[in-house]
């Protein structure tokens, strides 16, 4: 069993979190086992951290996996995948953890199974360092339909840091195999929108975050919005920009942190979406991230997106242990495609 | 392939107070504050299976919030609430007494399950209650403390662990390992002692005398360094502060008749005849001390149980008092006889043995311990430097002469360390010019055979007496008698006057070109007016 087991340094190129997750992640949808080391070996605490762990537990559940090292603080784990198992699942991840992290290491698997699933998922559904929801749902969920599967996400509850206590529930209707796509052009814009979501905050975070918006952005008064969230257990404080364009949606999200000005965090958003409309490349900094599983999975077709950050480049090392068809990055000007062969 | 998990088999369980105050909150400000009890529960790296949450019945709302809350950060966590109700949370009997029934009470599980005690919540008392718990194992794990993030990066604040096994801490356990080699070294009297069953023996000594109050039971003949030891083990304890009062030192082949009563236990004016004033006896002067009865197999019976009831019970009763008297004190027993033999013999109390051979030591005999000679040999001369203020040292090979028949089965060494200090006094006394020379040791050599050999056929001088008259023996200076002693042994174990000749001069022999040793030996007994038909003749009776 262990012959074709895959050895990987955790520790290599941004040496984080998404090394494991990644990991996982083909690791389920290929059978392939896998042994990690120096996990997180970058961070200042290294090691698996409880997100991970359940992450660790969630791929378990649904792969039968036999699994050593699986515990908060361990810098090794070896993981061995039996068979897919879709159905029905439920996972709660503590420290208000990331809910999108742990979809994002299980759908993979999920969206090429032979039945479909339905996963409910405790804790962060809007957290800094991953995914938020607003953004799986209108900017990588809809390109992942147009490969084939179903996939949906319904947000439930809230859920921000400290707190916790959110609730998202993911369907996935899979296919056999994933339809090829091809992403080079951003097409005219269609629409573009702001939404200040604030839970157990005062609505003028959201006022002030809207008015930095409309001042550096200049958007129309339409397109901005103000959500008041009731059901949350703690605060939060959310800003998510949505630039609709004819063949993409990209959405950039501002999360309000204690201590900080609501006007610092929207300035710091707007100059995310200014760098995206200044370009052309139709596919963002963490939308590429996010997409290059599934092309790496189909086994072809491209996409376009600015110049790769560390951890896109650590993901795609990370994908080319598990995949024989490889992600080719491909240089232009101020861009770059990734073509998947 | 079937599911199987194959670590993270054993539990982490937090036993903690709910904190009124700290861990108190309400509305969505509380998401705001940091709780301890909340915050053991948010942190990325740290993984609370149970917690076992203690509060008071006026507190149930507040426990509620917060088990709600744990819930939300942490739905690996199983929270356990259990009432507890302090009447005053800062009376320290109260707090101790309830923590230690609950911590008693409680279904401990250590094969399966780590423990630790979160002492950030409660009153100071109560943390107090939660070390002493813990310090006395009564709680099987360690401690954790929380505390409040130092800046805002630091998310769920601070989180530390604290073991009570300092020995764990590399810093504080070479500084133990230096207070303990200290302890060691004291114990052996500064003597690099090599024997290696007589060193683990005094690592033993070490350990227990730092921890115990019962009875200490040293076993060991005569000379073995009895009292030296059991003066160390006080000043050991002294100098840790476990022990306030001073040591009373007593050899019991001293104390005879109603005598012996009155020293040990003391008596009242008119107790019997010469009872002129009170006395409060030995026992009550190592009150908050250390009593060392040395030769304790020589006490009365009658002695012994009133000993018996002192140790027990701390309360004697003095000689004609109507009055008890007590007296708080560890007691140290030396002996050199077999006291279970005394037991047999009805000569020592079963109950009183029973009772002191808790903690027993055997001192080895000094001839069990050939390598240790050499360092106490410097030992001795040290002691003899400091003594006389005057240094004396070994010429090699006398040195060298000395320590081979020192270490030889020739050494008997009967009176152990009494006997080996008696004989490095006496070579430091003859040495000329404060070297000990070789002809020095070559007599001491003699003298120590023959005190031997007499002891282990009864009395001293047995011999001379049996030969010279008692007027003539006065007139033989001490220092003289062992050499008379050895040459009419020899003598008397020789066929002629030549083989005892031979026998005594045996090294010089080869070295002369005329040996009439015989003609040596009988003018060295003629000094004494013995001859060699005289003394062969006695001998034959």
């Amino acid at each position: 069993m262990s012959s074709d087991l895959i050895h990987i340094d955790g520790s290599f190129g941004e040496g984080g979190g998404q090394i494991l997750r990644t990991s996982l992640a083909l690791s389920v949808a290929t059978g392939r086992p896998f042994r990690i080391e120096n996990i997180r070996a970058n961070r200042s605490k290294p090691g698996l951290l409880r997100q991970h762990l359940t992450a660790v537990q969630a791929a378990t559940a649904i792969s039968g996996a036999r699994v050593v090292g699986d515990a908060v603080n361990s810098t090794c784990i070896e993981f061995h995948p039996d068979e897919l198992r879709c159905g029905d699942y439920h996972f709660s991840i503590g420290t208000a953890g990331s809910t999108t992290l742990v979809l994002q290491t299980i759908l993979p698997a999920l969206m090429l199974g032979e039945a479909p699933s339905t996963i409910s998922l405790e804790g962060g559904t809007h957290n800094a360092y991953a995914p938020s929801v607003h953004f799986l749902t209108r900017a990588f969920l809809p390109l992942v339909e147009r490969m084939g599967p179903r996939v949906s996400i319904e947000l439930e509850r809230h859920g921000f840091y400290p707190a916790g206590g959110g609730r998202i529930c993911a369907r996935i209707e899979p296919v056999k195999k994933l339809t090829p796509l091809t992403l080079l052009e951003r097409g005219d814009e269609v629409r573009r929108s702001a939404t200040a979501t604030v839970a157990n905050l005062s609505g003028d975070i959201a006022k002030r975050e809207l008015a930095i918006i409309q001042q550096k952005l200049s958007f129309p008064d339409e397109a901005l919005k103000i959500e008041q969230i009731k059901d949350a257990i703690g605060p939060g404080n959310i800003l998510s920009i949505e630039i609709e364009s004819e063949h993409v949606t990209e959405v950039f999200t501002g999360f309000g942190e204690r201590g900080v000005a609501a006007e610092r965090i929207a300035a710091e958003t707007a100059k995310d979406v200014r760098r995206y409309l200044g370009s052309t490349a139709p596919v963002g900094r963490h939308l590429a991230d996010q997409l290059m599983i599934p092309f790496a999975l189909a086994g072809d077709g491209e996409f376009r997106t600015g110049r790769l950050s560390g951890h896109s480049e650590t993901n795609l090392e990370t994908i080319g242990w598990f995949l024989p068809s490889r992600l080719e990055v491909v240089n232009r000007d101020d861009s770059v495609d990734i073509q998947a062969q | 392939m079937a599911h199987e998990s194959e670590s993270r088999d054993r539990r982490m369980v937090v036993l903690g107070l709910l904190g009124t105050s700290l861990d108190m909150g309400k509305g969505h400000k509380r998401w705001e504050r940091w709780r301890p009890t909340v915050s053991l529960c948010q942190h990325e790296d740290f993984l609370v299976d149970r917690l076992d949450l203690l509060c008071g019945k006026r507190w149930s709302k507040l426990a509620d919030v917060v088990t709600e809350d744990i819930k939300s950060v942490s739905p690996e966590t199983e929270v356990i609430l259990h009432q507890v109700d302090f009447r005053d949370p800062w009376d320290f009997q109260e707090v101790y007494a309830t923590l230690h029934d609950f911590v008693a009470a409680y279904p401990f599980d250590t094969d399966n399950e780590d423990y630790l005690l979160h002492i950030t919540t409660g009153t100071h008392v109560a943390q107090i209650c939660e070390f002493l718990l813990a310090e006395a194992r009564y709680f099987p794990g360690k401690l954790i403390q929380t505390g409040p993030p130092r800046a805002k990066a630091d998310g769920a604040g601070v989180l530390q662990v604290i073991d009570l096994d300092l020995s764990k801490y590399d810093r504080l356990a070479s500084r133990f390992e230096r207070e303990h080699e200290d302890a060691i070294a004291s114990l052996k009297d500064g003597i690099e002692t090599r024997n290696k069953a007589f060193n683990r023996l005094i690592e033993e000594i070490e350990h227990v005398a730092a921890r115990t109050t019962d009875p200490i039971l040293v076993t060991g003949p005569t000379g073995a360094g009895k009292s030296r030891l059991a003066r160390r083990i006080f000043e050991l304890r002294k100098h840790r502060r476990l022990v306030e009062g001073e040591l009373v030192e007593v050899n019991c082949a001293t104390l005879r008749g109603d005598g012996a009563m009155s020293t040990l236990f003391g008596h009242k004016k008119g107790a019997f005849t010469g009872a002129t004033s009170d006395r409060q006896g030995l026992l009550r002067s190592a009150n908050q001390g250390m009593l060392f009865l040395d030769e304790i197999g020589e006490l009365g019976l009658d002695e012994q149980a009133m000993l018996l009831r002192a140790v027990e019970e701390k309360r004697f009763l003095p000689l004609g008092s109507d009055k008890e008297s007590s007296s708080e004190f560890q007691l140290l027993a030396g002996t050199n006889r077999d006291l279970l033999t005394q037991v047999e013999k009805g000569e020592f109390r079963e109950d009183l043995l029973a009772r002191i051979n808790l903690w027993t030591f055997q001192l080895p005999s000094l001839r069990d311990r050939p390598e240790d000679i050499e360092p106490n040999i410097d030992y001795e001369l040290d002691a003899h430097a400091k003594q006389r203020g005057q240094l004396v040292r070994f010429s090699r090979e006398a040195r060298s002469r000395y320590v081979t028949f020192a270490t030889s089965s020739d050494a008997y060494w009967s009176g152990n360390f009494r006997d080996l200090s008696a004989s490095i006094t006496r070579m430091a006394t003859l040495a000329p010019g404060g070297r000990i020379n070789d002809d020095v040791v070559k007599l001491e050599i003699d003298r120590l055979g023959v005190a031997w050999r007499t002891r282990a056929q009864g009395s001293h001088f047995s011999l001379l007496e049996e030969v010279l008259s008692p007027e003539k023996l006065e007139t033989i200076d001490l220092f003289d008698r062992p050499q008379l002693e050895l040459v009419i042994t020899v003598c008397r174990e020789s066929r002629s006057l030549s083989e005892a000749g031979r026998k005594l001069f045996a090294a010089s022999r080869m070295r002369r070109k005329s040996t009439n040793d015989s003609d040596r030996v009988r003018k060295y007994l003629a000094r004494f007016g013995l001859d060699w038909d005289a003394l062969c003749r006695m001998d034959g009776g």
